[in-house]
C-alpha cells in the first residue's frame, strides 16, 4: 500500500513539473511565439499577419489550450523536446550530447564527498566538545560559507593559473589527439580534478552536519549505554552501534543532496567552461532559446524527482517501521 | 561546558559580523567615497583615490561592493521576512485545522520542496525582466515551504500538551489559544528558519546573479562578481584581487555571520531539534 501512494504521489509530481514547463512560455508576458522562434530585443521579428498566422499553426500555438497540452504530452511522450533556436537541432540531442560530462561530475563528486561527509562528521559527533570537534566543525562550516563559484574561482586562480597544476578549464585537452585510452583517461582526470574538489568542498557541510546531528542523537541511546555496559571497546561500539543507525537519515539527505549537487554543477561548470547540461543551461539562458532552457528544466527535475523516489523507496526498505505507518 | 563557550563565541562572532554588514547596507550613501553609478578612468588599480580600484565602465568599486551590501542584504531579509510569516502562517492552520485544508497545505509543501526550485528559480529568472523585485518574488514564492512543515509539526505537538487541552476546557478560543500558547512557543523554530532561509537567500542570489540574470542596475555582490568574471582575461591580471575577491568575500562572510548565530541560537533554543541545511549555489 505505502509504495502506490509513495509511486502515485511521484507521479503527480512528475505531472505538476511537466504541466509547469507547458505552461511557463504560455502564461509569461509577451508573445509566447518569441519564445518559439527566438526574439532579440534589438532586432524584433517582422511579419505579416499571414506569416503569424501561418508559424503559429506550424507551432500548434493557434489551437485552444487543451488541445495544445494534450499534443505536448504525446509529443513528450516520443522523447521530443522541441528544437534549440541556437543550434537548431533537437533539445533532447544537444542534452544527450552533454549529459555524459554532467554525469561524470556529479558522480565522482558524490562517490566521494558522501562517505567523506559520513566520516567526518561521525568522528566529529563521536569527540564531542572536544577541541577536534569543535575545530572540524567550525573549519567545515567556514568552507561551506563560500558559494561554489567563488570557490571555484578562487581554484582556477591558484592551482591552475598561478601554480600551474590543472588547467584552467573544459574537459580535455581541445584538439588533443591520444595515442591510447589510457592517455585520454588521465587528460580527463587532470581536467576533472578542480570542478569536482569544488563541489565537494562546497557541498560537504550538509551531509558533515547532518551525520553529526544524527551521531549526536544516536550516542544517547540506551542500546548504546548498553554496549559501553557489556565492555565492548569504544571503536566497536562506534562502527558497529553508533554510524549504523545514525545512517539512516542520510539515506533521505542523499536525494537532497544529489537535487543540490545537480544544481550546484550549473555553477561550476560555468567557472570550468566544463563542458555539461549546466554550462548548456546557461549558455541557454545567456542567448534566451527557451525550448532548450525548457527542455534542461525538464531533465533535470525528472532526474531529481527519481532521486527522491529511490531515496525513499530505500528507506522503507532500510527501516521497515516506516512501512507499517 | 565548552560546547557551551564555543557556541557563545560563534554566537557572537556571528552577530558582530551581521552587525557590521547591516551598518554598512544602512548607511551605504554616507559611508561609499563615490556614487556608484558615477565613471572615472576605467580599470585603474587600487590607488588612494579609488581603494579596490575601478571596474571597466570606470564605477569605483568599493562603492559599488559597499551598494551591494544594501542590495543583497535588502533581497535577502525582504524574501526570509515575507516566506517565513506566510511559512508560519500556512504551518499554524496546518497544524490546527488538521481538516482538508491542513492536508491540501501540506500537500502543497511537499511537492515544492521535491521539486528543485533552484533550477525552476533559474528558468523563471529567464523568462521574466531582470529586476530585484522579480528576482524577491521568486524565492519568496519557493521560500516559505520549510518553515511550514516545521511549525505545523510543532504545533501538532504543542496541540496535544495538558495546558493547551486545559485552556480549551476553560473555554479559551482558537485565536486565543494560538495566539497566548502556541505562536510564544513557535517563535524560537522560526527565528533559526529565518536565518536559514536568509543564508539560502543570499547564495541562491548570487548564484542567479553568477548566471548574468541579476539586475543590471541595483547590482549585488553576485552581479558584481559576474562582470568581473566575465571580463576578459580577468585572472591573467591582478584585477581579480579587487574586483572579484572583495564581492565574494562579503557573500561568504554574511552566509557565515547568518550560519554562526543560526548553529548558537540552535543549540541554545533546542539542543535536540535539528534541520537539514544544505547549499545550493
Amino acid at each position: 500500500m505505502h509504495y502506490i501512494n509513495k509511486l502515485a504521489y511521484y507521479l503527480v509530481i512528475i505531472l505538476i513539473i511537466l504541466s509547469i514547463n507547458f505552461f511557463l512560455p504560455r502564461a509569461m508576458p509577451g508573445d509566447p511565439l518569441a519564445y518559439v522562434l527566438g526574439e532579440n530585443p534589438d532586432m524584433p521579428i517582422r511579419m505579416t499577419e499571414e506569416e503569424r498566422e501561418m508559424k503559429l499553426a506550424e507551432y500548434g500555438l493557434d489551437k485552444p489550450l487543451p488541445e495544445q497540452y494534450v499534443d505536448y504530452m504525446i509529443k513528450l511522450s516520443k522523447g521530443d523536446l522541441g528544437h534549440s533556436i541556437y543550434y537548431k537541432n533537437p533539445v533532447m540531442d544537444e542534452i544527450l550530447i552533454r549529459l555524459k560530462w554532467t554525469l561524470l561530475l556529479t558522480g565522482t563528486a558524490t562517490v566521494i564527498y558522501m562517505p567523506l561527509g559520513i566520516f567526518l562528521g561521525a568522528e566529529s559527533a563521536w569527540a564531542r566538545g572536544k577541541k577536534k570537534d569543535t575545530l572540524s566543525l567550525i573549519t567545515i562550516l567556514t568552507v561551506s560559507s563560500f558559494p561554489s563559484f567563488v570557490l571555484g574561482t578562487l581554484f582556477v586562480i591558484f592551482f591552475a593559473f598561478k601554480l600551474g597544476l590543472f588547467p584552467l578549464g573544459c574537459a580535455n585537452t581541445i584538439g588533443a589527439t591520444y595515442a591510447n585510452p589510457l592517455e585520454e583517461a588521465l587528460d580527463i582526470l587532470h581536467h576533472l580534478i578542480l570542478p569536482v574538489a569544488t563541489l565537494i568542498i562546497a557541498h560537504i557541510g550538509g551531509t558533515y552536519l547532518l551525520m553529526r546531528n544524527s551521531m549526536l542523537s544516536v550516542i544517547g541511546a540506551d542500546y548504546i549505554l548498553s554496549a559501553r555496559a557489556k565492555g565492548l571497546s569504544e571503536r566497536y561500539i562506534l562502527n558497529r552501534h553508533a554510524i549504523r543507525n545514525a545512517l539512516l537519515p542520510i539515506v533521505t539527505m542523499a536525494a537532497l543532496t544529489i537535487g543540490f549537487m545537480t544544481v550546484g554543477t550549473i555553477f561550476v561548470e560555468k567557472v570550468f567552461a566544463y563542458p555539461g547540461i549546466g554550462l548548456l543551461l546557461y549558455d541557454s539562458v545567456l542567448r534566451r532559446d527557451y525550448p532548450l532552457i525548457q527542455g534542461i528544466f525538464l531533465f533535470i527535475s525528472i532526474f531529481v524527482v527519481l532521486a527522491n523516489f529511490i531515496a525513499d523507496m530505500a528507506y522503507v526498505w532500510l527501516d521497515p517501521r516506516v512501512s507499517d505507518e | 561546558m565548552t560546547g557551551v563557550k564555543v557556541n557563545n563565541v560563534l554566537g557572537s562572532l556571528g552577530l558582530g559580523i551581521l552587525a557590521i554588514l547591516i551598518t554598512v547596507a544602512i548607511f551605504a550613501p554616507q559611508i561609499a567615497p563615490y556614487d556608484p553609478h558615477d565613471t572615472y578612468k576605467w580599470m585603474e588599480r587600487p590607488s588612494s583615490e579609488h581603494l579596490l580600484g575601478t571596474n571597466d565602465v570606470g564605477n569605483d568599486i568599493l562603492s559599488e561592493v559597499i551598494y551591494g551590501t544594501r542590495v543583497s542584504l535588502f533581497i535577502a531579509f525582504t524574501v526570509s521576512i515575507t516566506a517565513i510569516i506566510i511559512g508560519t502562517a500556512l504551518g499554524l492552520i496546518a497544524g490546527y485545522s488538521s481538516g482538508v485544508l491542513g492536508f491540501l497545505i501540506m500537500r502543497i509543501v511537499d511537492i515544492f520542496l521535491t521539486i528543485p526550485r533552484m533550477v525552476l528559480i533559474i528558468v523563471l529568472a529567464a523568462f521574466l525582466t531582470q529586476s530585484i523585485w522579480n528576482l524577491i518574488v521568486i524565492f519568496i514564492i519557493f521560500g516559505w515551504m520549510m518553515t511550514a512543515r516545521i511549525v505545523r509539526s510543532e504545533v501538532l505537538t504543542l496541540r496535544s500538551q495538558y495546558y493547551v487541552d486545559s485552556a480549551k476546557m476553560l473555554g479559551g478560543s482558537d485565536r486565543y489559544i494560538i495566539w497566548r500558547h502556541i505562536l510564544p512557543n513557535v517563535v524560537p523554530l522560526v527565528v533559526v528558519q529565518f536565518i536559514m532561509e536568509a543564508s539560502h537567500v543570499i547564495i541562491a542570489e548570487a548564484g542567479i546573479s553568477f548566471l548574468g540574470l541579476g539586475d543590471p542596475v541595483a547590482r549585488s555582490w553576485g552581479t558584481i562578481f559576474n562582470y568581473a568574471f566575465e571580463y576578459p582575461n580577468i585572472i591573467l591580471s591582478d584585477a581579480w584581487m579587487w574586483w572579484m575577491l572583495p564581492p565574494g568575500l562579503c557573500i561568504a562572510a554574511t552566509v557565515l555571520g547568518l550560519t554562526f548565530v543560526g548553529y548558537a541560537l540552535e543549540e541554545r533554543l533546542n539542543p535536540k531539534l535539528k534541520t537539514v541545511v544544505g547549499m545550493e549555489a
